[in-house]
């Protein structure tokens, strides 16, 4: 770590409470947004989230070598944090610290993209088969039966080790297609009921098709469980993609996500715990800052459910 | 009621039976194959041959499906191609671990979550609540299988406190027949049951915080307090009583959590439970013990729903009288 990492990194911190600041100002004006920044851990996981996001995005600033960069293979393995290596050193000799801001590229993107793959199956079958009812939606909830009972982690592991290595992309679209079920299942829930207002008889009066119907009048209206199980979902989703990298069928190797520099660092973790424990810390905190907004996020736009 | 339960079984066999299929042909159409590539120096090509043509793999995927729900229907789950055994048998012996850690586990996760979960509703929006809920929160968070690393690192490496892995001291207990070998295998057990109740008990806490709170400011309550009964009856008899129906969905909840959570944690701490057995089997191609283990998986989830459903209506009459009026 130079001054000019060390300064990025206070960059990062600024930024991301500038942002905080930037949505309680915005959110003031909405009494959703009032009750959101109420809960007492709305503001400091949004400040943790924002902060990670920059890292992420200023990675190239904040780290002082290349994520693939081994620095001295003979003897800087497993080196003790330092001022120099803030977060010491893996067994192959790279900064752990320069691999967790990359990482924070890799995992965040893959939470983030796997979820709107999540969101956007789970909302167009949910709303399908809420708005069309009858044998569509016994059909398509039978899928989501189907879908549920078989556990995420080993639907993902028989595709993903049977076909080899497989490149991130399709890992992102292999995640996302086995997280809709249950958004599908809320979804459909607040579309039975949204179909027999007015609003909705009043644009199908009007001559709109059902297409027409759910994507401008039902969905809009079913936004707030979509929001907040995407929420909570980013953070299952980064949980899932650290155990497929723990077993070492996730992201390959030396690509830096926080799930594979667990597993890069476990054989040497006995000696050199620092290089797998962060990388998990790291998955904790943004989980956990994940799980407060979420949170606050469904305190926020669910006024039925009382704030506790 | 009955008629209920008798539509609930039959849909859930057809899920696990959709399950199998799924499974049954994924595995099938990846690529490659359970045995060695016929180039392989050591096996000779009439060999493989042979064991092709022993577990039936030569013939069309359609005709293997057929013979593999035939011999389902009759309760014979095929044989391991790695293991030399029926699938059935290796099942077995993986079962009763799986179960007994899941057990402990959810033992620590009820008792602990809802223990906290009341302490924490109790004294609400003070200290010990804020301090206890992002503790919590925090666990809660964690990937599991890195909880179980870090506690493996802090109190088998560190403090040699615990064993590192295994069901059993291999020398001393290769079975469990003594007293000294069942505190053996405790011993073995706590640190995989650590890890997987504690990361449940910070979620059943959340949970059990939540639906407390929910109960308490009924006017039930208020009727229970203007009669003057104290707050430790009113929180424990009458507040809990109705706090704890939506923790039986988390009963039926906790059975998938268990047994994925449970894949990761068993390999770190190299139990030989179902987890272990599916990972191992994935990656061999032992299409069989996978479709073996595709069927327990699929049939606890289900079941868990199940159970879950029964007892929710059994214990709140309301539900029963809505079903009745229905």
């Amino acid at each position: 770590m130079n001054v000019w990492n060390w300064v990025a990194l206070g960059g990062a911190a600024v930024a991301a409470l500038v942002v905080v600041a930037a949505v309680r100002r915005r959110a003031r004006a909405s009494v959703s947004g009032r009750r959101f920044f109420r809960h007492p851990t709305a503001a400091p996981g949004l400040f943790v989230l924002a902060f990670f996001v920059t890292i992420a995005l200023a990675a190239p600033l904040v780290a002082p070598y290349q994520p693939y960069e081994q620095i001295d293979i003979d003897h800087l393995q497993n080196d003790a944090p330092s001022t120099r290596y803030i977060l010491g050193t893996d067994p192959f000799s790279r900064d752990v610290w320069s691999r967790l801001a990359y990482g924070a590229r890799i995992s965040l993107g893959i939470g983030a993209l796997a979820m709107l793959v999540a969101m956007t199956i789970g909302a167009a079958v949910g709303a399908t088969a809420g708005y069309f009812r009858r044998w569509v939606d016994t059909a398509l909830m039978r899928l989501v039966d189907v879908g549920l009972a078989m556990p995420r982690i080993f639907a993902l592991l028989v595709v993903v080790a049977l076909w080899g290595h497989i490149a991130v992309p399709v890992l992102v679209l292999l995640i996302g297609l086995t997280g809709w079920f249950a958004t599908s299942r809320l979804v459909r829930a607040e579309v039975l009921s949204l179909r027999e207002r007015e609003f909705v008889a009043a644009a199908r009066a009007i001559g709109a098709g059902p297409g027409r119907v759910i994507v401008r009048h039902v969905l809009p209206n079913a936004a707030a469980p979509i929001i907040v199980s995407a929420a909570l979902g980013i953070g299952n989703v980064m949980l899932l993609e650290a155990g497929l990298s723990f077993l070492g069928m996730g992201v390959p190797s030396p690509a830096p996500s926080w799930g594979n520099m667990i597993a890069d660092g476990l054989p040497k973790m006995a000696v050199a715990p620092w290089s797998a424990t962060f990388p998990g810390l790291a998955i904790s905190l943004v989980v956990m800052a994940l799980n407060a907004v979420g949170d606050a996020l469904r305190d926020a736009l669910d006024p039925r459910k009382e704030a506790v | 009621m009955i008629g209920w339960v008798v539509r609930r079984v039959a849909a859930s066999i057809a899920i696990v039976w959709a399950v199998v299929t799924l499974t049954f042909f994924v595995i099938h159409a990846a690529p490659g194959s359970p045995f060695l590539p016929e180039q392989s120096q050591n096996v000779s090509p009439e060999t493989i041959r042979r064991l092709v043509a022993d577990f039936g793999l030569d013939r069309s995927l359609l005709e293997q499906y057929a013979l593999y729900i035939r011999n389902l229907a009759r309760g014979n789950l095929g044989e391991s191609f790695a293991l030399r055994r029926p699938v059935a048998d290796a099942l077995a012996d993986a079962i009763p671990h799986t179960f007994v850690l899941a057990l402990a586990a959810l033992f620590i996760d009820f008792t602990v979550g809802l223990a906290l979960g009341i302490y924490q509703a109790v004294r609400e929006r003070r200290v010990g609540d804020i301090v206890l809920g992002n503790v919590a929160l925090f666990v809660n968070s964690m990937p599991t299988f890195w909880l179980g690393l870090v506690l493996l690192l802090v109190f088998a490496q560190r403090l040699h406190g615990f064993p590192i892995g295994g069901i059993a001291d291999p020398v001393l207990c290769p079975r469990v027949d003594s007293g000294a070998c069942v505190l053996d295998f405790l011993w073995h057990l706590t640190l995989p049951a650590l890890t997987l109740g504690l990361v449940g008990a910070a979620g059943t806490a959340r949970f059990q915080r939540a639906a407390m709170l929910e109960v308490i400011r009924q006017e039930y309550v208020r009727t229970a307090r203007a009669k003057g009964l104290g707050e430790r009856r009113v929180w424990l008899v009458h507040a809990l009583r109705n706090a704890l129906l939506p923790f039986i969905t988390l009963v039926g909840l906790a059975f998938p959590f268990l047994l994925t959570g449970a894949v990761l944690v068993e390999t770190v701490f190299a139990w030989p439970g179902m987890g272990l057995l599916a990972v191992r089997a994935i990656l061999q191609r032992d299409y069989y013990v996978v479709t073996g283990a595709a069927i327990v998986t699929s049939t606890m989830v289900v079941l868990g729903n199940l159970i879950a459903d029964t007892l929710y209506a059994a214990a709140d009459p309301r539900i029963r009288v809505r079903e009745r009026s229905a």
